[in-house]
């Protein structure tokens, strides 16, 4: 990965532990929103993501589009007081590795449409702060601003 | 408070209808926006007519637009009846009727429920108002073509590269 757009941060997944920054395992962009500011301690972190390198797909693909359409319509809705933040994780400026939706408690993570793309992991983390949940639109702005980062 | 073509639409703050706290401006972030205040989940005209603009959120999550939908319905009744529709939109919770009176949208002839007069805004990114529709009577609602065209009007104007 070359320098990172305005708007993103680094996360590196090594199938068990998240890293801000450079760190084990395989790096992601994230909206850099979520590792900005107060950060909640003892999170739990759903990483609909693996370490694999060959789990990759195009944001542009209509399952891609769609799951973040169920994120606007319920999966957020769902998880009501208890979100702390979500975030695609982009490898390129075209490429989705996965997401990762951000609580403060346990939920219902069966539900998550993200995983649906790839499995999820469970991971405790004190990196993520709280983010308004987006109310739109589906689509990136910016190539390589994870969802739902970045603005005109 | 008349709200018309030019004038600045207030930042209303209210809570979404997940009950989290919520301003117009955060939601507009950046783009227009079609902003529709509804008199409630149990009225068949506003039934119909978000199911219309429901089909024309696919629309508008392209297009970098944003839909918010005011009501005086809890935020609860809000969730079920967005779940209803398969809405992806916002919906913005006002059963204190706070922004009702600040805006002079009462419903007279609903003494029953004191809803909001349905009334529509299409907005630039800064709220500045752009349109304004009067839904007291069905045919004065916004048709989706009137949102599309003012869309494009409003995107026309604040997208730098929107000529090309």
């Amino acid at each position: 990965m070359g320098d990172l757009p305005k708007g993103a941060a680094r996360l590196a997944f090594d199938g068990r532990e998240l890293y801000a920054g450079t760190g084990p395992g395989r790096s992601f962009m994230v909206d850099a929103r979520c590792l900005q500011g107060i950060a909640v301690p003892g999170a739990y972190a759903h990483v609909c993501a693996l370490s694999d390198g060959a789990a990759v797909l195009e944001f542009d693909q209509p399952e891609v589009q769609q799951v973040r359409r169920d994120a606007l319509a319920w999966w957020i809705t769902l998880l009501g007081d208890a979100l702390v933040c979500l975030t695609t994780l982009a490898l390129d400026a075209s490429h989705y590795g996965g997401a990762i939706t951000v609580t403060r408690a346990p939920v219902p993570w069966s539900e998550d449409p993200f995983a649906r793309i790839f499995p999820g992991t469970v991971v405790r983390s004190d990196l993520f702060c709280e983010v308004a949940p987006p109310p739109g639109p589906v689509l990136e702005r910016y190539a390589g601003v994870a969802w739902p980062g970045g603005r005109f | 408070m008349k709200l018309a073509p030019g004038d600045a639409c207030p930042d209303l703050d209210l809570p979404d209808h997940t009950g989290r706290a919520r301003t117009l401006c955060e939601l507009a972030s950046g783009d227009p926006v079609a902003l529709l205040f509804s008199r409630g989940w149990w009225c068949p005209k506003e039934q119909r007519h978000l199911r219309e603009v429901t089909a024309l959120q696919d629309e508008f999550e392209v297009a970098y637009a944003r839909i918010v939908v005011v009501s005086i319905d809890a935020s609860e009744v809000q969730a079920a009846f967005r779940a209803g529709l398969g809405a992806r939109f916002v919906f913005l919770s006002d059963p204190e009727r706070r922004w009702l009176q600040r805006l002079d949208l009462l419903e007279q002839t609903d003494t029953t429920h004191r809803p909001y007069r349905p009334t529509a805004f299409t907005l630039f990114p800064d709220l500045t108002i752009h349109a304004t529709y009067d839904g007291y009577w069905y045919w004065g609602r916004p048709t989706m073509e009137d949102l599309r065209q003012d869309m494009r009007t409003i995107s026309r104007a604040v997208r730098e590269d929107f000529e090309r």
